[in-house]
């Protein structure tokens, strides 16, 4: 509360009761709640007008202010409710006027397919128009298998709502899925808009894609590379048991067919990259063993290399 | 809900016949004439009338203006907040795009004002 309340109506303590109405009623008109809605530092300034005018208004209660008797609390108003804090809730609608901002009202109407809440109220212009629902975009990532043999998925949607996504076997990273009317609803009995989902797909450590085909990389053992041989090799759909032949070499690739993605346009292979792999320590008897074989069987395996030199 | 005599006796200053009038002339419009017809924006709507007549100055001939211009912002303001509400249960990427486009609009509009 201000010290002194003359200077808060902005008159000098010799101003006439008709000088200090005047006054008083210059702020109110500049500061009443419901001329400044949303405003609260006008709610402030009035607030204090009227306390201070309901001291100096009174010619009784501000010759008890001039004379100390009451100081400038002196006098609350008893709190008004203001209408601004129900113009915006309930039962303030029904005082909508949206005369002046038809043109506003068509243009929310147009980006949200609706009409606004005040629209209809008085203005009586309501369009009744059909419009297909906005498009919503989503995002979702999925692991490297769920893509490879397909799998049902569900969004969590920003408001809290679902969205379930059937992804079809073979989805590839940066395809967009169209779920048809899973977007926003459309208005004046249009359709609603899509869902758009673009999927990333996560990389796998063991598997890789070549559109529907899969590579694995396979290593064998030196003996099993030289004698060939029932190994176990992981798919997509589970391991399997594949003859490598005897004599296979690092780099040679054998292909599962039909063990690739099954998608709907057709089902892919999956070639398998051998990789002849020494044991992590070579010990003497292998050494003893390979020395003792290579004097009796010496080949070059880089005669090709000096072609042309 | 509140009657007609609840409302009277809630906002000082004012009388029966006071309220009565200002229903006449539709600057109050109770949900029901008789009984309980009243809300509670309603009661405000009272208390801000007898503030424009008795306090601001104003005549019977100017509330009617004044009550019109008040209706059309609390009505602009409502349109406004279901397009703030709106933005704001879009995504992040959306709503920061809004943002800076609205960012550039303002600073547009405001450049031209005199």
């Amino acid at each position: 509360m201000a010290d002194d309340l003359y200077s808060v109506l902005g008159v000098s303590k010799t101003a006439s009761g008709d000088d200090i109405s005047k006054a008083y009623r210059k702020l109110a008109k500049k500061y009443h709640p419901d001329l400044n809605p949303g405003d609260s530092a006008a709610e402030a300034k009035f607030k204090e007008a009227s306390a201070a005018y309901s001291i100096l208004g009174d010619e009784e209660k501000r010759g008890k202010y001039d004379r100390g008797e009451i100081d400038a609390s002196g006098q609350e108003r008893p709190e008004q409710r203001y209408y601004r804090e129900y113009a915006g809730g309930e039962g303030g609608q029904q005082y909508y006027s949206s005369a002046g901002f038809e043109d506003l009202g068509d243009i929310f109407s147009d980006l949200f397919g609706q009409r606004g809440a005040a629209g209809g109220a008085r203005g009586g212009g309501a369009r009744n128009f059909a419009m297909r629902g906005q498009d919503a975009n989503y995002r979702l990532e999925v692991d490297f298998l769920e893509a490879a043999n397909g799998a049902k998925k569900r969004i969590t949607l920003p408001d809290g709502g679902t969205l379930d996504v059937s992804l079809p076997a073979g989805v590839r990273d940066g395809q967009v899925l169209r779920l048809k009317g899973k977007g926003s609803p459309g208005s004046g009995g249009a359709p609603s808009g899509d869902a758009l989902v673009e999927i990333t797909v996560r990389s796998h450590p063991v598997f890789k894609r070549d559109g529907n085909n899969i590579t694995v990389e396979l290593p064998l053992t030196l003996a099993e590379a030289g004698l060939g041989g029932k190994v176990e090799v992981p798919t997509i759909h589970g391991p399997v048991s594949m003859t490598i032949p005897a004599g296979s070499n690092t780099g040679q690739t054998l292909r599962l067919k039909g063990r690739g993605i099954k998608a709907k346009a057709g089902t892919g292979d999956q070639f398998v990259k051998l990789q002849v792999t020494m044991p992590e320590t070579v010990d003497d008897e292998l050494k003893e063993f390979l020395g003792s074989w290579r004097d009796k069987h010496p080949y070059d395996p880089r005669s090709k290399l000096r072609v042309g030199t | 809900m509140l009657k007609e005599r609840d409302l009277v006796a809630k906002v000082p200053k004012l009388t029966v016949s006071r309220l009565r009038v200002w229903v006449n002339e539709g600057w109050i419009r109770p949900t029901a004439q008789d009984d309980d017809g009243f809300s509670e924006a309603d009661l405000a709507r009272a208390a801000l009338i007898r503030d424009l007549l008795d306090d601001l100055g104003f005549g019977e001939e100017e509330v009617p203006v004044v009550l019109n211009l008040i209706d059309q912002i609390h009505g602009l303001r409502g349109e406004l907040r279901c397009f703030v509400e709106t933005i704001d249960s879009l995504s992040d990427d959306t709503r920061t795009e809004v943002k800076q486009k609205l960012t550039v609009r303002r600073a547009k509009l405001y450049r031209t004002e005199p």
